[in-house]
């Protein structure tokens, strides 16, 4: 059920050379329009997280923990993070990325980023 | 009405025995102390006074959870139910929630109903889980069946504990019975079972002195709202 | 010229239609409009299209208080949406081609579940990078407020603060939501605060977030010039700001930094001519109780990192050195996203009018602020108003 292949596609622009995750049709920076894309690279620094105890419909939880999380080559984005509650996660801690289901819509899995934890 | 104790014998079920559920304080959320304890058979009438309104306020299920209520507190006061409880919550001696269950088995306990009178306060919650203290640790069961007929009730107890799905059917014929274990409750005990004891002198003497009872008009505004505390 | 809204709250009994109306009515009344027209209607709703299955609210309400031919538009920015129909309407008025406008916001919220109800909100969110997660705006705020807290040292303390202060102001304000006042020991201190007060998101926990609310609200805009005898003490909107920000938290350089929020408060500073020193009252977006804290700062009242201690010393508190939220806020007042931007500006008016008993009335105020903060901070008003002199 988990991928190591992240199927997310981060855009940088040809001209200045600016990080995009999501996709923007003009460079934030320099408002170019030629990108180039770019696979997250490695592992994530947890950048911040929270535990969300008041789910939204369509989840079968007690609780969510998300967090986001920045890639080794500086790609940022949001992700499950793969624990229980009690454990110790901590703002700059390094954890593992993987491509796993974070929902069910229509009875089919819905695959996104999930954070875990190294070894 | 004459009552014929041959008969009566007959007709009553049979008693397990109950050790007292030892009462408490819990602090809400307004800073006001509500002493948990629990109500004797006498009691019932007057707190069937309380119930009497719910039985007409539609919101949130408060007209089927207070029926079903009204029926097994008057069972209980009739002798016509095995080994039933009932717990209250009362602020400066008002009546502000009632839960009650019953010993289904002398290891299986069978969780009946909630009636939060005040709203807001996370008053069901405290009394939910006092029952389940009772049930798991005072009356020493090894497992209690949950059913709720509100969606406050779904969330408040087969989620937030969590408790385990069965196939086992509902006493009356509603949605199938979930599960609280033992394993469960403790786990969960840290963060939904509070309170103190043993209850100061001065809050019990108020408690135990008049079970006070709202008016009807004042428990149907307190039952559709916050509001005014 | 004319302010007015319903009691927010958990109205069952009521449809969208009916609290929109109730409230266009009261302003109208209020601006000696009861049996008058204007010549256009702004409805501020975010939700009727997923809650209540209809759309096009205006073009329903300006029919249903018979103000046809008035020229009508629904205005959908998510909980920034009351403040942008107001700013539509000043817009309208300013360009000279309209003279008089109603401004009606409004949203029934409590006709779903709570879950359907946070589902319905986090829409608002990125949907491939952010909704697909099971985010919440109070995971949103969660995620802030562990920067924030980390960054600027703010703590629980402070943000129970701030929820105690607001709820208690919701007790002396009938149109509230919440009437209930919150003690620090209940919630905070007695270890039964884990189950009255028990994490929502955290570190947010369940009294650092507002109620799902129903509510409206309205004010009827005038140009000052076409004013002839005020009944009441006329209160004007000496300017505006609107900024926007990145969609996703993720891609702001510093995600504690609420641009938007500093951006469009500048706007309306240097357009009313005015500094936030000048200000008296303000009624700020706290959605969440760290919001309160947060734009108190980004907006000028306080340094960075000085917000959370100022209203801990009850600076921000009736008689402090700027009252914020007098109304309960978001937080006690509650907050049906269309009607927000819509209900600060009506309290701020009663504020300004000196209308309020005095137990929520600021002496002599005479300029007041608002923020009404849209998404997670990506598109955010501001509106300083001014109490006109004789």
């Amino acid at each position: 059920m988990k991928k190591k292949d992240i199927e997310i596609v981060a855009y940088k622009c040809k001209k200045c050379g600016k990080l995009h995750f999501p996709f923007h049709d003009r460079c934030m920076e320099c408002k170019s329009r030629e990108f180039e894309p770019v696979k997250p690279q490695g592992d994530v620094r947890l950048l911040t997280f929270t535990r969300i105890y008041n789910l939204p419909w369509g989840f079968d939880a007690r609780y969510l923990i998300i967090g986001v999380g920045e890639f080794e080559n500086g790609v940022r984005a949001m992700g499950r993070i793969d624990v229980d509650e009690s454990y110790p996660l901590k703002t700059g801690m390094t954890l593992k990325p993987v491509w796993a289901p974070v929902r069910v819509k229509y009875g089919e899995n819905v695959y996104g980023l999930m954070f875990e934890p190294k070894g | 009405m004459a009552i014929d104790m041959e008969l009566e014998v007959v007709l009553r079920p049979h008693q397990y025995e109950m050790p007292p559920y030892p009462p408490k304080v819990i602090t809400l959320a307004n800073g006001k102390k509500m002493v948990v304890r629990q109500a004797e058979r006498e009691d019932v009438p007057a707190i069937l006074k309380s119930v009497h309104p719910c039985l007409f306020i539609e919101r949130d299920y408060y007209d089927i959870v207070s029926a079903r209520l009204y029926g097994e507190l008057l069972a209980w006061y009739r002798y016509r139910v095995k080994s039933e409880y009932v717990i209250m919550g009362q602020v400066d001696g008002f009546l502000v929630g009632i839960v009650n269950g019953r010993m289904e088995t002398e290891k299986i306990g069978m969780s009946y109903h909630t009636l939060a009178i005040d709203r807001g306060l996370r008053i069901g919650s405290h009394l939910f889980a006092a029952k389940m203290e009772y049930h798991l640790e005072y009356l020493n069961q090894e497992e209690v069946l949950i059913v709720a007929e509100s969606p406050i009730g779904f969330r408040r107890w087969m989620i937030e504990y969590p408790l385990e799905p069965t196939k086992i059917p509902h006493e009356l014929g509603g949605g199938d019975s979930y599960l609280l274990t033992r394993e469960i409750y403790f786990k969960a005990k840290p963060r939904l079972v509070v309170g103190e004891r043993p209850v100061p002198a001065d809050l019990w003497e108020v408690a135990t002195r008049e079970i006070k009872f709202a008016d009807d008009d004042t428990i149907r505004e307190q039952i559709a709202g916050l509001k005014g505390r | 010229m004319g302010v007015g809204m319903i009691p927010f709250g958990r109205r069952d009994e009521d449809s969208l239609m009916d609290m929109l109306a109730w409230a266009g009515l009261k302003a109208l009344d209020d601006a000696g409009l009861g049996d008058g027209g204007v010549d256009a209607l702004y409805v501020a709703n975010m939700g009727s299209g997923i809650i209540q299955h209809q759309t096009s609210v205006a073009s329903a309400l300006v029919d249903r208080l018979s103000l046809l031919p008035a020229g009508a538009e629904s205005i959908e920015n998510g909980p920034a949406s009351g403040a942008s129909a107001i700013k539509n309407g000043l817009l309208a008025i300013a360009s000279g081609y309209y003279d008089t406008v109603l401004v009606v916001g409004g949203e029934k919220m409590r006709e779903v579940t709570g879950w359907r109800a946070t589902d319905f909100v986090a829409t608002m969110t990125h949907p491939t990078a952010e909704y697909v997660y099971g985010i919440t705006l109070p995971g949103l705020a969660g995620m802030f407020t562990r920067l924030y807290m980390e960054k600027y040292g703010v703590t629980r303390e402070m943000l129970v603060s701030i929820s105690i202060k607001n709820q208690a102001m919701g007790t002396l304000n009938p149109y509230a939501h919440v009437e209930m006042a919150l003690s620090k020991d209940g919630i905070f201190d007695d270890p039964a605060a884990i189950v009255n007060n028990p994490p929502a998101a955290d570190p947010l926990h369940l009294y650092d977030a507002c109620p799902v609310s129903d509510g409206a609200a309205a004010v009827v805009l005038t140009a000052l010039d076409k004013v002839k005898k005020p009944s009441k003490p006329p209160v004007v909107i000496a300017g505006f700001g609107q900024a926007t920000d990145t969609h996703t938290l993720q891609e702001r350089a510093d995600p504690t930094d609420l641009k938007a929020v500093t951006l469009a408060a500048q706007q309306a500073f240097e357009r009313a001519k005015l500094k936030p020193t000048d200000i008296h009252v303000a009624e700020l977006h706290d959605a969440f109780t760290i919001l309160e804290i947060a734009e108190s700062e980004h907006v000028g009242f306080f340094k960075k990192g000085e917000g959370g201690k100022a209203a801990l010393a009850g600076k921000t508190k009736l008689g402090g050195q700027i009252p914020i939220n007098l109304s309960g806020g978001l937080k006690a007042r509650g907050h049906p996203v269309g009607a927000t931007g819509v209900a600060q500006v009506v309290d701020i008016v009663w504020q300004l009018r000196h209308e309020l008993p005095k137990e929520r009335q600021v002496k002599n105020a005479q300029n007041g602020l608002t923020v009404n903060f849209g998404g997670f901070g990506n598109n955010v008003l501001a509106f300083v108003l001014r109490r006109v002199q004789e």
